[in-house]
């Protein structure tokens, strides 16, 4: 019995450790460039600010900032997932995944505030995570071209 | 009503994604290093998806029959991904000879073990062979096969193995392991109440179609990472070129 009750409790927990090591292999994917700057300029995201405020100081910006930050950078950036030069107008399996991903780690990010732990580590997780839609869509609006230009030039010299 | 047919659609889910997976490992053909792959998921597809639907159909979900196929399928099962694990570790230590004789011992070692805790337990049982045995051996493999999965996941960390497409293999077996395990002890603990019964019916079907999503993405789109060193390496070509 005491045997069984380890095996369901470690197991659990390894699944869930599985789930994130997925997350993670995912989020290793290397683009052929850094799309993402130009969907950062052309929607005012401001996540590559975030993650330069915990680089240089060690810590996020304050707290209701940095949660307002984050989810109005994932809210704009699913919906171009979604709607931007996307044809079948759905997120792909593995978007899917990372979407509820993020909203584990964003809830984590909340749990860790009230504990008074670190927030960092959570922070810089949805930071990578905002950085890698940015760059799908920025690998697919790029592909789009509007005459001589891509849609991401077109859109730096708005 | 609304059970069945989900669960139903959790079970075609599988036998559809089994035959993709199976006709995606041949037409990228037999790689040396996917054999065991290959093998295994070859295993799933014909007691799984074609075997066990066939001796369904024909004796019924409520028949001993049937029972004792599922059972005696799942112990083939998980002592084929027992294997699976094993080659993963061999693949894992292709260039490391002297680490792979010390890992082939502990694969043994592991193996006597549950199969001597798994007979101490049929002493015990040996009236209800198909009942507790059966599950118990089941958990106690599927348990260890989880285990050595993690060891296999720190080994690949820290020797920096740069082999994305088995690092997403061995995370998707986790997660199938992991619910299995967990699923198993659930029932096991509460002596197969109709609770547990209704949570592994689903679970174990979940964690294999999370298994098999993540092995296909594994094998189509694995994320290429560009090792530190050769990036490093060009870095230094170049400066050595332009002086």
């Amino acid at each position: 019995m005491f045997m069984a009750a380890l095996i369901l409790i470690l197991s659990t927990a390894l699944f869930f450790f599985y789930l994130q090591a997925v997350c993670q292999k995912i989020l290793r994917r290397q683009f052929s460039q850094e799309f993402f700057q130009s969907i950062v300029n052309a929607n005012r995201l401001e996540f590559p600010c975030v993650r330069k405020a915990i680089e240089d100081f060690g810590s996020p910006v304050e707290y209701p900032r940095l949660t307002l930050t984050l989810k109005c950078d994932f809210l704009a950036l699913t919906y171009l997932l979604k709607n931007a030069a996307n044809v079948n107008q759905r997120y792909s399996y593995e978007e899917r995944l990372l979407i509820v991903y993020f909203k584990l780690v964003f809830a984590t990010l909340v749990t860790r505030h009230w504990l008074k732990l670190r927030e960092t580590p959570a922070a810089l997780k949805l930071t990578a995570i905002l950085e890698y839609f940015a760059n799908v869509v920025g690998e697919r609006v790029n592909t789009v071209r509007f005459g001589n230009l891509t849609a991401s030039d077109y859109l730096m010299n708005l | 009503m609304t059970d069945q047919i989900l669960f139903q659609g959790l079970q075609y889910g599988i036998y559809i994604l089994e035959g993709v997976l199976c006709l995606l490992l041949a037409r990228q053909g037999a790689r040396r290093r996917r054999l065991g792959l290959c093998v295994y998921v070859t295993l799933l597809f014909v007691l799984d998806g074609v075997a066990r639907p066939a001796v369904l159909d024909h004796f019924g979900r409520t028949s001993m029959q049937f029972a004792y196929f599922y059972w005696l399928t799942d112990v083939a099962l998980a002592m084929g991904a027992f294997l699976l694990t094993c080659s993963f570790f061999r693949r894992a230590c292709a260039h490391e000879a002297k680490l792979w004789q010390l890992v082939r011992l502990l694969l043994i070692f592991v193996f006597i073990l549950v199969l001597v805790i798994s007979a101490l337990s049929l002493t015990r049982h040996y009236t209800h062979l198909y009942t507790v045995f059966i599950v118990e051996f089941s958990q106690n493999l599927y348990f260890s096969c989880l285990v050595l999965n993690t060891l296999l996941f720190i080994m690949i960390q820290q020797l920096a193995i740069e082999d994305d497409e088995l690092g997403l293999l061995v995370c998707g077996m986790g997660l199938q392991f992991a619910g299995e395990a967990a699923g198993l002890a659930l029932l096991h603990l509460t002596s197969g109440g109709d609770f547990a019964r209704a949570i592994f019916s689903f679970l174990n079907p979940i964690c294999t179609l999370g298994m098999l999503v993540t092995w296909i993405y594994a094998v189509t789109r694995a994320p290429q990472t560009v090792p530190v060193d050769t990036l490093v390496g060009k870095q230094t070509a170049l400066v050595e070129a332009v002086d």
